[in-house]
């Protein structure tokens, strides 16, 4: 597209250099005649190429309007306010939001109705057995065996019950898993909205640039300078960021390079 | 020992909160950003603050700051626990005056490290 864009003026510029050397040969051997036609040609050829890029350039841009017109029309409007795109996409990413804080509070009720069944398994495990191994030693009396004999049944009977807790437990956190491929496949949509999206804007931004440098409309640059203040969510590509640090360690590095 | 809990996402807030009741500190508040935070720290009665950096209204910086610069409160010990990894935003936050600075995703052992670590050199300024 950028090439067709351009092909006017490439033709013009070539013109143009041809021109040069022609007026150069022309002025060398005197021959200003000569070379006065070639100014004028190469006038005539600006102004002919000049209009001829911006007949094309409006149908350009003419399209690319209308066809992101037609696309926006769709993505904000549809048919019907609830399935246009982006107040889908929005949609679907809070779907994500919610499945995940669903899920993270799930695992995690899961595990605080674990670890206290853990512990209990662990406290009642060493009485056993610090009284187990009494019995090895041949140490314990009478009644006190018999206390044991009944107090391991009891710890059995437990050991049971907990092993099917925890272990159900262990099932739903398992299942619970299951968003990473439900928020998957939602965010995999939503990026091939705003891929789409990009597309067409790329298009649009295109043609206007062409616009500009026909045009000789010149945009000041906005600072697009981010306050860090307001912070920057998790790193995507940290690698690649020699500004962000890779892990705990590099950045204690760094405070204890700030004397921390 | 009160510690008080600053993230915009509950789950963030109970994960830390289950972390500290497992290092023994059971007595914790939490809010949901600066602007909620800043008024449980003036009720007085916190003595250690957990907060993250990126959250919607008062950030952790600026309630940071904010902290550091109120007669009442700037003693307090304050643990940054962020996603925020940019060297410019760690240095500003050792400029402002924290205690600590832990990058999520973390672990157990480098929440429990840092908050050892803090009080470590609060008993050793005594």
């Amino acid at each position: 597209m950028s090439n067709e864009l351009g092909s006017g003026l490439v033709e013009f510029e070539s013109l143009v250099k041809d021109g040069a050397v022609e007026l150069q040969k022309h002025i060398e051997v005197g021959d200003f005649d000569g070379a006065i036609k070639i100014i004028q040609e190469l006038s005539e050829a600006r102004h002919n190429s000049f209009y001829n890029e911006v007949g094309f350039l409006t149908r350009s841009l003419h399209d690319a309007i209308r066809d992101f017109q037609v696309d926006s029309m769709d993505l904000v409007s549809g048919e019907g306010e609830a399935t246009t795109k982006i107040t889908d996409a929005s949609d679907r990413l809070n779907y994500v939001i919610e499945t995940t804080s669903a899920a993270a509070n799930k695992t995690m009720d899961m595990v605080d109705g674990s670890v206290p069944v853990a512990s209990e398994l662990q406290i009642r495990a060493k009485e056993l057995r610090k009284d187990w191994g009494r019995l090895i030693q041949r140490d314990l009396t009478p009644q006190e065996f018999r206390d044991l004999y009944k107090r391991i049944d009891v710890f059995l009977a437990y050991a049971d019950e907990s092993a099917t807790t925890l272990h159900s437990n262990l099932n739903t956190i398992l299942l619970e898993q299951g968003y990473q491929d439900l928020t998957g496949q939602v965010i995999a949509r939503v990026n091939d909205l705003i891929r789409d999206v990009e597309e067409k804007l790329v298009h649009l931004v295109a043609v206007a640039g062409r616009v500009d440098s026909i045009s000789g409309i010149e945009h000041q640059e906005k600072e697009s300078d981010h306050d860090d203040t307001r912070g920057h969510g998790p790193a995507i590509n940290k690698q690649n960021n020699p500004e962000v640090l890779n892990s705990q360690d590099e950045v204690d590095d760094l405070l204890s390079s700030l004397g921390f | 020992m009160k510690i008080l809990i600053v993230d915009d996402f509950s789950t963030m807030r109970r994960i830390i909160k289950n972390l500290l009741r497992d290092l023994g500190f059971t007595n914790t508040v939490e809010a949901d950003d600066g602007t909620t935070a800043l008024p449980i720290l003036q009720a007085g009665s916190i003595d250690f603050l957990v907060t993250d950096w990126n959250m919607p209204g008062m950030t952790g910086i600026e309630l940071l700051r904010a902290v550091r610069a109120d007669e009442k409160l700037k003693t307090i010990p304050v643990l940054m626990v962020t996603a925020e990894a940019k060297r410019d935003q760690i240095i500003s936050a050792a400029q402002a005056g924290v205690n600590g600075y832990v990058v999520k995703p973390f672990t157990a052992v480098a929440l429990k490290e840092k908050i050892e670590k803090i009080f470590e050199r609060i008993d050793a300024a005594k």
